[in-house]
């Protein structure tokens, strides 16, 4: 097996490895149970106390929305502020401008829905203040809100009836505390002995090897680069992300760098069983999602690194596979792992171009975004695939001649209604915005041309990538798309809002109309969902769904490419 | 009864009623089937429309007017399905109410005389005689003697029960069966009014609610519909992206085959289907809800042991002693 193969397998394995133990420490953090980081309570309590906040307050589902929907808002106010303001406002030792406001919308709206589509270049459209307070702090907090609605249903689905399901506060600042931070702490230290830097000072003057004298950005970028990574945010601090050599130094941190994609969202489905005191649930939702991500990355690994037949009829060498796009450095394996696992986990950073993929591993990039269920982003992955399970449970309670059952609580139609309606959202939101930019390009040509500078089966890719990476709230793009235009920026602003908000809604709203039911004690007819056959269920489900919505629009985009250039 | 599912009669209303469930007022409670009804009429316009003025981008007459065929074929088959299904139904009703009106009555009059007559035939106020081995016909009160009855049937108890003449244990219900000793009872209802005549109406009037699992199931299913209208329609655009323009009748086709016609066409058919069965085992659902409930048991509870033995002793096997021969 090459070096290459060897390094994204131990990558993976690590990431797994690493994702057990994580996965018993959340459960038993958001359990309340007794953990190292207990030497945190203090702080908690202080957080609380200045807040005003009565951690001990249970809230009903209703109530913990309302608090998740209202601090929302309070930080979209925040962003807008530091983004409009940020010239004036200190550490901005390289005399950047404050944001225009619809630029500083487009962002503070794009990093509120943890998507982190970015409309400029952390360089030049960014201050220190705005990187830190603006973007890294809804960083942190936006994944922290993921986790904090997923432990609700968590909560919801423990085996007696109750209306109440714990404090969202109290989930909020443990994700933080106990969680993100040391996670953070950890991957970060670890990118500033690689070589990332971490200063206030500005611009840095460097002699080249030509002779020439040049200004090298830098700024506090190796706290920021951690809970991009480890908070599936993605927005990078330098304009190229993770390919950026002051981003991503050494192989070690792309290696650190790529296994903080996944280790959250892994460790949530494993918690998820763990929490309920049935691991086994944990290892068939894990289990599904694996075998899921497995099906996308496989052939992807395998197509970039046996490179682009359209490229070898020209006589270039594609032994090294498809290098157009990617890092020399990092190599066509490495890259290709990141693109899949960046795309299933709504992470959206890269350290390639994705644009330049093969249409196959484009496909599935895409793929990965529109089921944004295997792993998920941090928490709203997990909820994501929930409705999924909702939708399964439902059909084999039928097939079995039961009332549905998921965990001894009945599923009947209101539950069916919410998980329909967000289940409805993903096709709506791709298909529909794709058809109308499609239907916009097709009616007038030469206004438009200006999107697409590859019109064809390509151009068509584009967009569909684009409104895909919007409903998933991933951020990354094909970037061949013109896409600073205000039909993007407005129909894409839509689609990101709408996307983020119904699918933690939406399940938080079913766990806790199940919470609410009368719990029914297992007997020898209910339905176990903790085995490998409804796992297999699941996966059916997931896939069908997909594969019925989508395949008329992938068969004309990156298929259609995939068999025009010459496979 | 018969058991054969298409006894002509029944396959000719059914037919009937297929045609008259196209009815879109009717067919929109069923958004899967509505939907298809909804294609089909498309497709009707589209074949008409070619009559009129070939056009060679939506294909030939012939095609046209075979997708139109077949989807007009997939809407009356579901409405023949739960229209045989329905007809069953009330098929088991009226043969019950037959069973119910052959059962003879000994009618005696003031003078002694005894009289066969069909029970559906019994007044109120006439006296009627029966003995060990025969079926009360129609509810009425003993005025002479006293027997042992086995009213499991209706009451569900397996013992015996005596009913004699005077007092308040006099009454006896139709349907009862006499075990031992003869009886001379008077009629106390009129016809169609008894017991069972009620038991009856009950079979006939299980109104097709829906149950709740089929509500939740039709959500289900209006929204995996509302998925593959948006692929659809979505799908034009990009075929003009692609240049590839599509036939009216490749879409309707493919919107058909998308959506979960089956399982739309016949899920009134499976709810009916149920209760169906349930009586063939001689249990009356008043609905489909009653069957799914059914479905959800785990452990039942009776006060009564009677209430599900057959009401009498029965050898179910034999099992000689060492050295006896059968």
């Amino acid at each position: 097996m090459s070096t290459e193969l060897l390094g994204i397998a131990a990558i993976f394995g690590a990431t797994v490895l690493l994702a057990i133990p994580l996965g018993r420490y959340l459960a038993t953090v958001y359990r309340g149970d007794r953990s190292w980081s207990d030497f945190l309570a203090p702080l908690e309590n202080g957080l609380y106390r200045l807040s005003g906040i009565n951690p001990a307050r249970e809230m009903s589902w209703q109530q913990h929305l309302q608090t998740l929907l209202t601090i929302n808002v309070l930080w979209f106010v925040w962003a807008m502020f530091v983004f409009c303001f940020q010239g004036s406002l200190p550490l901005n030792p390289d005399g950047n401008p404050s944001m225009s406001a619809d630029q500083a919308f487009n962002t503070a709206i794009s990093f509120l829905v943890n998507c982190n589509l970015q409309h400029y270049s952390g360089e030049t459209g960014l201050t220190y203040l705005s990187q830190l307070v603006g973007i890294m702090f809804l960083q942190f907090v936006t994944a922290a809100t993921g986790m904090a609605a997923c432990v609700v249903v968590f909560n919801a689905l423990r085996d007696r009836s109750a209306d109440k399901l714990g404090n969202f506060y109290v989930y909020f600042v443990r994700s933080i505390t106990r969680v993100l931070l040391p996670l953070s702490l950890v991957l970060g230290l670890l990118l500033v002995f690689q070589g990332t830097p971490m200063t206030f000072a500005g611009k840095q003057a460097l002699i080249t090897l030509q002779g020439d004298t040049t200004a090298v950005s830098r700024g506090p970028a190796a706290a920021m680069i951690a809970i991009k990574q480890l908070g599936t945010n993605g927005g990078g601090f330098f304009g190229v992300n993770s390919a950026h050599p002051l981003e991503n130094p050494t192989c070690l941190t792309n290696m650190a760098e790529n296994l903080s994609i996944t280790l959250i969202p892994m460790a949530l489905a494993l918690a998820l069983g763990f929490y309920l005191r049935r691991p086994k649930l944990g290892y068939m939702v894990f289990g599904v999602m694996t075998a899921s991500y497995l099906l996308l990355q496989v052939p992807t690994v395998y197509l970039e690194m046996h490179g682009n037949p359209a490229l070898a009829t020209l006589g270039v060498d594609q032994t090294l596979g498809a290098l157009e796009g990617k890092e020399m450095r990092l190599g066509s394996a490495a890259s290709a792992l990141w693109a899949i696992q960046t795309t299933v986990t709504s992470n959206g950073s890269v350290n390639a171009m994705h644009d330049s993929l093969t249409p196959l591993s484009g496909m599935n990039a895409m793929l990965g975004m529109m089921t944004n269920a295997f792993y998920g982003g941090v928490g709203v992955g997990l909820l994501n695939f929930f409705v999924f399970i909702i939708v399964a449970v439902f059909i084999s309670g039928l097939m079995v001649g039961r009332t549905p059952e998921l965990l001894g609580k009945k599923i009947e139609a209101r539950e069916m209604k919410i998980a329909t309606i967000v289940a409805l959202l993903q096709p709506l939101m791709i298909l529909g915005g794709t058809a109308l930019a499609a239907h916009l390009y097709v009616s007038n040509p030469t206004e438009y041309a200006s999107w697409l500078a590859n019109p064809g089966y390509h151009g068509f890719s584009e967009m569909l990538y684009e409104y895909t990476s919007a409903a998933a709230n991933n951020g990354s793009g094909f970037e061949g798309l013109g896409d600073n235009t205000p039909w993007w920026n407005i129909s894409t602003g839509l689609v990101l809002l709408l996307s983020r908000y119904l699918p933690i809604i939406g399940p938080v709203a079913i766990a806790g109309l199940l919470a609410g039911k009368k719990y029914i004690p297992e007997s020898a007819g209910t339905l176990r969902v903790d085995t490998a056959t409804f796992g297999l269920m699941v996966f059916f489900v997931i896939w069908i769904i997909a594969a019925l919505a989508f395949f008329p629009a992938l068969a004309l985009g990156p298929l259609a490419e995939h068999f025009s250039i010459g496979y | 009864m018969s058991n054969s599912l298409f006894q002509p009669a029944l396959v000719s209303e059914a037919v009937k009623q297929a045609f008259v469930k196209l009815d879109p007022r009717v067919m929109v409670r069923n958004p899967v089937m509505f939907t298809v009804e909804l294609g089909t009429v498309v497709m009707l316009l589209v074949t008409l429309g070619l009559l009129v003025r070939p056009d060679p981008t939506q294909g030939s007459f012939g095609y046209n007017f075979a997708v139109f065929l077949v989807l007009l074929l997939t809407l009356l088959f579901a409405n023949f399905a739960e229209a045989i299904a329905e007809a069953r139904g009330k098929a088991q009703a009226e043969s019950l109410r037959k069973t119910r009106e052959e059962t003879p009555a000994r009618v005696v009059d003031e003078r002694g005389t005894e009289n066969m007559v069909s029970s559906s035939q019994l007044r109120k106020g006439q006296f009627f005689l029966v003995e060990a081995g025969e079926i009360i016909p129609t509810d009425g009160e003993i005025v002479e003697g006293l027997a042992t009855i086995d009213e499991s049937a209706i009451t569900g108890e397996s013992a015996p029960v005596i009913r004699e003449a005077g007092g308040d244990k006099s009454s006896v219900t139709g349907g009862t069966k006499v075990l031992s000793d003869r009886i001379k009872v008077v009629v106390t209802t009129e016809p169609g009014e008894s017991f069972l005549d009620k038991m009856i109406a009950l079979v006939e009037g299980a109104s097709r609610q829906k149950t709740p699992n089929e509500i939740a199931l039709t959500i289900l299913l209006a929204g995996f519909t509302l998925v593959f209208i948006i692929v659809c329609l979505t799908l034009q655009p990009f075929a003009a992206y692609a240049n590839t323009p599509i036939a009216v009748a490749s879409f309707i086709a493919l919107f058909v085959c998308l959506i979960p016609t089956t399982i739309g066409g016949l899920l009134s058919a499976i709810g009916i289907a149920g209760m169906d069965r349930a009586l063939r085992a001689n249990v009356i659902t008043k609905s489909g809800k009653a069957v799914e409930t059914a479905g959800d048991i785990d452990v039942l509870l009776l006060d009564k042991t009677g209430t599900i033995t057959i009401g009498n002793r029965k050898a179910t096997h034999f099992w000689p002693a060492p050295g006896v021969a059968v």
